[in-house]
């Protein structure tokens, strides 16, 4: 710890190395291993087994539900080309028929774009 | 010191770290007493990086206990061609790490000041225990991952490319991380001698 070492030394500081094993070190490790063992060799608690469980419980949900929103999204989407997203369709067809007409309205197409506004 | 040198590898790799490779690979088929070996040479080193991290050495033990557990049931996740003391030092660090953050109940008691600042030198028969008591308190003032570092350093002699593995940070990092540590303690112990 003191020295010729420095703190930029790229070697292990023994001194150093030495009193802090010293000063961490535990004793008895005939009984922190038998512990060990011990605790390995314990069958698995209930409550471990289930926390494991819902973990994978969980995890399969998520996935579940994912795959669901994905198939439901794709079963919803669309299926028309692109010149029927650009026509117009009911209330909307007669609403631009009434605007872009260039003689005065026929009273048939005033009619059918109430009737079809109010459904 | 750590039970073998991994950053060595002689070509062929040296019989030692076979060993443990076929000790891991024991384990994880189910035997129990490769499994006791395994902990029984990396017991010290996991108890003593574990209480850097926690001081309390009970909290240390039993997050070194959690850490065994978990490296028995990761072991598939184990790769045999690389040394096995530093991917169990990683469950440890992180075991410790998890424990650290989840004490609430148990507290280190405060040091006393003339432990912790360079007070009177205490009578020769109680100068080891205070100095481990002075290195702890030291040990203690640093960030965790600092102290980590050091302490897989100085300590269990890995290398810094090992560190950086176990703590998942940037080689240059850890040259850092040591370096500042090892001023700070050497500053604390520099009236020691």
């Amino acid at each position: 710890m003191t020295g010729p070492m420095t703190p930029f030394d790229h070697r292990p500081d023994a001194r150093l190395g030495e009193a802090l094993r010293a000063a961490l070190d535990a004793g008895d490790q005939a009984a922190f291993v038998a512990r060990v063992l011990a605790a390995a060799a314990r069958p698995a608690r209930t409550v471990e087994v289930l926390a494991a469980w819902a973990r994978r419980g969980l995890a399969a949900a998520m996935a579940a539900a994912a795959l669901a929103g994905f198939l439901v999204g794709r079963g919803s989407a669309p299926t028309a080309s692109p010149e029927d997203a650009l026509a117009p369709t009911g209330a909307g067809a007669a609403s631009v028929a009434l605007v872009t007409a260039t003689r005065p309205p026929d009273a048939s197409v005033v009619f059918a774009s109430l009737v079809a506004g109010g459904r | 010191m750590k039970p073998e040198p991994p950053s060595v590898q002689p070509p062929g790799g040296s019989p030692r770290i076979e060993n443990e490779a076929e000790l891991a690979t024991r384990a994880r088929g189910g035997d129990r007493v490769a499994f006791g070996q395994l902990v029984e040479r990396f017991a010290p080193q996991a108890r003593r990086v574990a209480r850097a991290v926690l001081q309390d050495p009970h909290d240390a033990d039993d997050a070194a206990q959690d850490a065994f557990l978990a490296a028995l049931v990761k072991l598939d996740q184990y790769d045999p061609r690389r040394p096995f003391g530093p991917w169990l030092m990683r469950i440890v660090a992180n075991a410790a790490t998890d424990r650290r953050r989840r004490r609430t109940v148990r507290q280190v008691e405060p040091l006393a000041p003339e432990l912790t600042g360079g007070g009177p030198r205490p009578d020769r028969e109680a100068e080891q225990s205070a100095l481990g008591d002075r290195l702890r308190a030291a040990l203690a003032e640093l960030p965790e991952r600092r102290r980590i570092a050091v302490v897989l350093f100085d300590v269990e002699g890995y290398s810094h490319s090992e560190i950086a593995q176990i703590l998942g940070i940037p080689e240059g990092t850890v040259r850092s991380e040591v370096f500042h540590a090892r001023r700070r303690l050497r500053e604390l112990l520099a009236d020691w001698r």
